[in-house]
């Protein structure tokens, strides 16, 4: 069907670059998600998947054709803006069909099928209205289908959440992630929620400064970082990293972390060969905050359960479950429990580290030690 | 103490704002009284006008000067009243207004939307020219004129007009185009709009109140023009202005200044019409691009 090829994509806008040579490359129905901080590169980088800007370096290549010098509305994708871009002066039925009229569709079907559009997104009532007449969300849904109506091979959204609030946001989503398992396009949708990220995507890809940090599925990213960044940026909240180094102890490798009491204790480690080479240097140790809990939620099945009595500095609950914050290292350390495991602030509890998804970075170069 | 000083500051606020009234109207009074002593004086008799009280309501309301300086006064050797340059003037007008319009919002729309290396350059060209005086081109432009041969033609000063106008429509629509949201623009590219496709379908139909400045803007200026009118159109092509000049100045005979006073307000009716009609949209649009929401 329709697979997407970003090959070597520069861009530079006169001296700044912007786009420093990505390369992804995904299947068609998949869904692409493109995360990364604000100024990364992710809108300039949907902008030319759309032909809207100029590319400086590299190729798009869409279904195996280059597509560097094919116009925006001959690549066959639709794009959905994040301020939605509706034309102001046009009604809702008149903005979803404006696609098809440019393309000459006849008027009979090009009813028809903003009709079919407009009943499954639900918003037939609103057809003879305006945009300003309409709430971000029902705004958001025109955009949608504007999009929807051509049925385009590859989809383009650009943040389409980020102006609703947090309900409707996690409506929204449920909705777009049905859409794509219903229509099976391939969809391209650029967000620096994290959590949208890993809800929706078949794919991420992390961009930062504009380069491509890692390119993955979202259970790869999430539990096999590439390097310090992709481990931090992804996962709220967000992964704890320690300072450490790696011992040998009675022949295993193990990391010697500090509690608040001054008592070391040592955490053990998978067998790795590529820890022998960091014996005895530094090393980052990331730990989500799911794998430090409490006794009754941590995995039995686990090899590598290590169990400590910590103090516990402060307790935020959630509802599902709550968060208690405890000090190793001399640092902040957010662990996942359950809501009813009955820690208080102030007081000591039994924490389990599940050092099987711990993992390790390089404090010079970043990456991840594997 | 405080309830004295309380009292001081209502009535100290209420005295600027008495003085503050009253100075605008003095004012008000000051700039409306030429035009209340043309109106009573166009209504007046030439016997009444001599008789030299100028400030009076006239005695016997007539209608006749008006219809005189419609038909039958005389500018320069015919005495066919000054209907006929008030056409000239609006050949001369709706033409200039309506293309300098219409390209003003082509050029402001490719500055900010198609923009192209060296955008800037000719945008700073373009405001260089609106501040061109005038008197600097005359010589130049009538050899321009003679040279496509339409010297002393309505068609020459809709050029003339029309090139000096250019500068400031683009400025206006360049300005209000850059507040319009380019992703409007991206988003009728993916939808397959072609260049005027977009301009016609999305950018115009949003253009109201900036249309309605510069055609105000361009009205006003164009019909009072004087100077141009003058240089480039005499005689039977002239433009109502300079037959107003011709009328007003004519030696012979006595001064008809009923007759005159008429004559200079059927002038000026169009642009006052044109700003009563579209004012209000004139200082939205103004407005409109310098302060956001
Ligand atoms: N037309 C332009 N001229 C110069 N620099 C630009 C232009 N457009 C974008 N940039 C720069 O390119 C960088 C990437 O911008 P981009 O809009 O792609 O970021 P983004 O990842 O989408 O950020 P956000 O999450 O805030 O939307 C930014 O540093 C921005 O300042
Ligand atoms: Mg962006």
């Amino acid at each position: 069907m329709s697979s997407l090829e970003i090959r070597g994509i520069q861009k530079s806008f006169s001296s700044t670059q912007v786009l420093k040579g990505i390369d992804i490359s995904i299947d068609s129905g998949d869904f692409l998600v493109l995360v990364g901080p604000s100024g990364c590169g992710k809108s300039t980088l949907l902008n030319m998947i759309a032909g809207l800007d100029s590319i400086t370096a590299g190729d798009i290549v869409i279904d195996g054709d280059v597509v560097n010098e094919v116009r925006p509305s001959q690549r066959d994708i639709a794009m959905v803006f994040q301020s939605y871009a509706l034309y102001p002066n046009m009604s809702v039925a008149k903005n979803i069909s404006f696609g098809l009229e440019m393309r000459k569709v006849p008027k009979d079907e090009r009813n028809q099928r903003v009709a079919s559009v407009a009943q499954m997104l639900q918003i037939e009532p609103l057809l003879d209205r305006k945009p300003s007449q309409l709430s971000g969300g029902q705004r958001q849904r025109v955009a949608m289908g504007r999009a929807l109506v051509r049925d385009p091979k590859i989809f383009l959204f650009d943040e389409p959440l980020s102006n609703l609030d947090a309900k409707l946001r996690v409506d929204m989503r449920t909705e777009i992630k049905k859409l794509h398992q219903r229509v099976g396009n391939t969809i391209v949708y650029v967000t620096h929620d994290q959590v949208e990220a890993m809800t929706l995507a078949t794919k991420i890809a992390v961009m930062k400064d504009g380069e491509l940090q890692q390119l993955g599925s979202p259970d790869e990213v999430y539990n096999n970082p590439n390097n310090l960044f992709v481990a931090s940026f992804m996962g709220s909240p967000s992964m704890n990293l320690l300072e450490s180094r790696i011992i040998q102890q009675d022949g295993a490798p193990v990391v010697p972390v500090s509690l608040k009491s001054g008592e070391e204790i040592f955490l053990p480690l998978p067998q790795s060969p590529a820890y022998r080479k960091y014996l005895n240097k530094p090393v980052i140790i990331g730990l989500r905050p799911e794998a430090i809990t409490d006794p009754g939620s941590a995995e039995q099945e686990s090899s590598l359960l290590y169990s400590s009595s910590c103090q516990i500095d402060m307790i935020e609950p959630t509802g599902a479950e709550l968060y208690a914050i405890m000090e190793l290292n001399k640092q902040e350390v957010v662990s996942r429990m359950r809501a009813s495991c009955g820690v208080q602030s102030g007081q000591t509890a039994e924490v389990i580290f599940n050092m099987e998804y711990a993992v390790l970075f390089d404090p010079e170069t970043e990456l991840r030690i594997s | 103490m405080t309830d004295t000083l309380q009292a001081n500051g209502v009535s100290s606020a209420r005295f600027w704002r008495v003085a503050l009234y009253t100075t605008l109207i003095v004012f008000a009074v000051f700039y409306l009284l030429p035009l209340y002593v043309m109106l009573t004086t166009s209504f007046k008799s030439l016997a009444e006008i001599r008789q030299g009280n100028m400030l009076a309501l006239p005695a016997d309301w007539t209608i006749e000067p008006w219809l005189q300086a419609w038909g039958k006064a005389c500018v320069g050797l015919t005495c066919e009243g000054i209907n006929s340059y008030f056409w000239n003037s609006i050949k001369m007008v709706v033409p200039a207004v309506v293309i300098t319009t219409v390209l003003g919002a082509l050029n402001g729309y490719v500055l900010t939307k198609w923009r192209f290396t060296g955008h800037k350059w000719v945008f700073a060209l373009m405001l260089f020219g609106c501040f061109i005086p005038f008197q600097i081109v005359l010589i130049p432009m009538s050899q321009v004129l003679g040279k496509l041969g339409i010297a002393g033609d309505t068609a020459g000063l809709v050029l003339v007009h029309t090139a000096y106008g250019i500068g400031f429509s683009t400025l206006f629509f360049r300005n209000y185009y850059e507040a319009f949201p380019s992703e409007l623009v991206k988003a009728a590219m993916i939808d397959g709009a072609g260049f005027f496709g977009i301009f016609w379908r999305i950018l115009l139909p949003s253009s109201g109140p900036i249309i309605v400045v510069t055609v105000i803007w361009l009205f006003t200026n164009i019909w009072n023009d004087f100077l141009f009118g003058a240089s480039f159109a005499a005689g039977e092509g002239a433009p109502m202005t300079v037959a107003l000049n011709n009328l007003v100045n004519s030696s012979t005979g006595v001064k008809e200044y009923n007759v005159h006073m008429a004559a200079a307000i059927i002038a000026a009716l169009p642009t006052l019409l044109v700003y009563i009609v579209a004012g209000r949209y004139f200082v939205r649009g103004l407005m409109a691009g310098s302060v956001k929401g």
